[in-house]
């Protein structure tokens, strides 16, 4: 699984709302758009498994992660991985970008703890949910 | 004809009877007098009128007969008749023509010139309409006066520009006196990069075309560049040629530089409106991501080390989850205030306010049941506003009717009537009511008048009502008193579907 994601503080959130709900493996964390698009690059052009989940931030050092989302959806390998848009911005602005990509379901990160960690059923559910 | 000796005077011959002008003049004459366009009586030694022409029966405003027999000054009125008497002698007299004043009643006076003498018949006296020459030079002078006290610079030059006339707001705003600029070329005082343009504006003049609030520069006599305003007209002689043209030309630097200076102004506003728009948009997203790390790790503190840290702890650790989350919310009201700011410039459509007060209790359901609330309406109109801007209006005027309840399950009451160019809605309730003296104070951003504690909110929803609502053209207010129950009152314009 891939985790997208410049803040700790959310990264951990994440690894608590998995932890609980008992999904194993390993959680790749990229820090920053730019080394999202190399790692998308990375895997389209070398013979390594794929992950089984995308989970990427909106706000991201670098690169926006509306064009992660482009350069993921132009990989004839990773367009078939699951998405999950996790960011803060309920802007309407960044909901139509992610629309109008196709891709991934957006969620808006929680305020409460309780919240955030029943993500964790939503991650479990998209893993290895094949799109197309 | 005219003969002193045989001047008759008044009264010389009381017996003399009227004589017919039959008996005067010869048919031939008689026909000529009828055609002349001139007044004409001719008057015994009493000066009692024995004919009058067509002309004269006009003047006098009778029949030529009811002219007959009377003395010519008994047409003018009283206080003037001695005056008119004496002109009249004076005319015979001294065999010259005298001016009168007739008034024709309307307030209008026209100008006579009298002249008579004396012939075999009697007296003859005609009189000649002086009005026009009378008035050129009082309406000449009248022009003049005009032109002089014109602020404006008022000139006038023939077609190869030169100048011809010159008054005193051209002395003014061009600094050269009239004497020594007439009989210059207007190129004198255009700045050498508009001289070219003069002739293009001669050329128009002389094609009969006027030139109408021509933004130009012009050159003052010391040299100082001037924005001017300029209207050109041709001027005709009376056979209709063209002969030059008329120039009022407006000082309109200062104008230009307050037009600039307001542009300027405006511009540094609508970008400093935007800047600060930016700045809380951006602030209030920015805000949020700490503070949800400050809620949800603060939920976490309490989840692992909940009960391990005293009585205080779990205390501390409360206030802080509470702080983050009501600021969390704070900041999402300010997003909406600033919704509330920017949407709805587009035309509203027709909408049904029925229709939108159903969704707004739909969204109200669980504060309804919860507090026993019953609400009721008259009809409610079809009106011009946009969806969300009533809605929101709706939802957060019943929810505050709900929140801020008496004793008593909250009853509220929706109507809506025609006054006049606006529909009036009103929300009424039997709440808690509101103290006089915050009737205005409620509607700024992030006001309350109680305590979290008592009632929860943030103190932008009645902000967000008025931003709304004036962006939908209409106001907002209440009439309320403190544990008498609230009435809100909104306005929207009516417009013809």
């Amino acid at each position: 699984m891939v985790l997208v994601e410049d803040n700790p503080a959310d990264t951990g959130l994440v690894r608590e709302a998995l932890e609980e709900h008992g999904v194993e493996g390993e959680l790749i964390v990229v820090t920053d758009g730019e080394l999202a698009i190399q790692f998308i690059e990375d895997l389209e052009s070398q013979p390594v498994p794929l992950p089984d989940l995308f989970i990427i931030d909106l706000n991201l050092p670098k690169r926006p992660g509306r064009e992660v989302l482009e350069r993921m959806r132009q990989g004839a390998k990773c367009q078939r991985v699951p998405v999950v848009v996790l960011t803060s911005s309920d802007a309407q602005r960044d909901r139509n970008d992610v629309e109008r990509l196709g891709i991934g379901q957006y969620i808006l990160k929680p305020s409460r703890l309780d919240d955030f960690i029943a993500l964790g059923a939503v991650f479990k559910a998209m893993m290895g949910s094949s799109v197309e | 004809m005219g003969n002193p000796a045989k001047q008759p005077t008044s009264g010389s011959d009381p017996a003399a009877p009227l004589e017919s002008p039959a008996l005067l003049l010869a048919p031939a004459l008689r026909g000529l007098l009828a055609n002349f366009t001139e007044a004409l009586i001719v008057v015994n030694a009493d000066w009692r009128i024995i004919y009058s022409n067509p002309a004269a029966a006009t003047l006098y405003r009778q029949t030529s007969d009811c002219l007959m027999g009377t003395i010519p000054w008994e047409h003018w009125p009283a206080a003037a008749r001695d005056e008119i008497q004496r002109q009249h002698r004076r005319a015979v007299k001294d065999r010259t023509p005298v001016e009168l004043q007739k008034s024709l009643g309307d307030g209008f006076k026209e100008w006579l010139e009298l002249r008579a003498f004396c012939c075999d018949a009697g007296i003859v006296a005609y009189y000649r309409d002086i009005t026009v020459q009378k008035k050129v030079p009082e309406i000449h002078n009248r022009l003049a006066a005009i032109v002089e006290s014109s602020d404006d610079a008022i000139i006038s030059k023939d077609l190869d520009g030169i100048i011809q006339s010159w008054n005193r707001g051209a002395e003014r705003i061009f600094g050269y006196k009239a004497n020594e600029i007439i009989g210059k070329h207007i190129s004198t005082i255009a700045p050498p990069e508009s001289v070219d343009e003069i002739s293009g504006i001669l050329r128009r003049i002389a094609r009969g075309e006027r030139v109408e609030h021509y933004e130009t520069k012009r050159k003052t006599k010391d040299g100082k560049i001037l924005t001017v305003s300029l209207t050109v007209s041709p001027v005709r002689d009376a056979s209709g040629t063209i002969v030059g043209a008329s120039k009022v030309a407006r000082d309109i630097t200062e104008r230009k530089v307050q037009e600039e200076a307001l542009r300027a102004a405006n511009a540094a506003l609508t970008r400093s409106n935007a800047d600060l728009q930016q700045f809380a948009y951006s602030a209030s997203h920015d805000l949020q991501e700490p503070l949800r790390m400050v809620s949800t790790y603060g939920d976490l503190l309490k989840k692992r080390f909940g009960g391990k840290l005293g009585p205080s702890g779990d205390e501390y650790i409360g206030y802080t989850i509470q702080g983050a989350l009501r600021m969390e919310r704070l900041l999402k009201d300010l997003r909406g205030y600033m919704q509330a700011t920017t949407m709805g410039e587009a035309p509203a459509g027709e909408i049904d306010a029925g229709g939108v007060l159903d969704k707004a209790l739909a969204n109200l359901e669980a504060a309804i049941v919860e507090s026993g609330a019953s609400i009721t309406r008259t009809a409610l109109p079809r009106i011009r506003i946009h969806e969300f801007q009533l809605q929101q209006l709706f939802q957060n005027l019943i929810g505050n009717s709900i929140r801020y309840r008496s004793q008593e399950p909250p009853r509220i009451h929706i109507s809506a009537e025609l006054r006049g160019q606006e529909w009036l809605f009103s929300v009424q309730d039997n709440g808690i009511g509101i103290d006089t003296q915050y009737k205005e104070h409620i509607f700024g951003i992030f006001q309350r008048l109680h305590g979290a504690a008592e009632y929860p909110g943030t103190g932008m929803g009645l902000a967000i009502c008025q931003r709304l609502i004036e962006r939908a053209g209409g106001r907002i207010w209440v009439d309320s008193e403190l544990g008498q129950g609230s009435t809100f009152f909104f306005t929207v314009p009516y417009r013809e579907s």
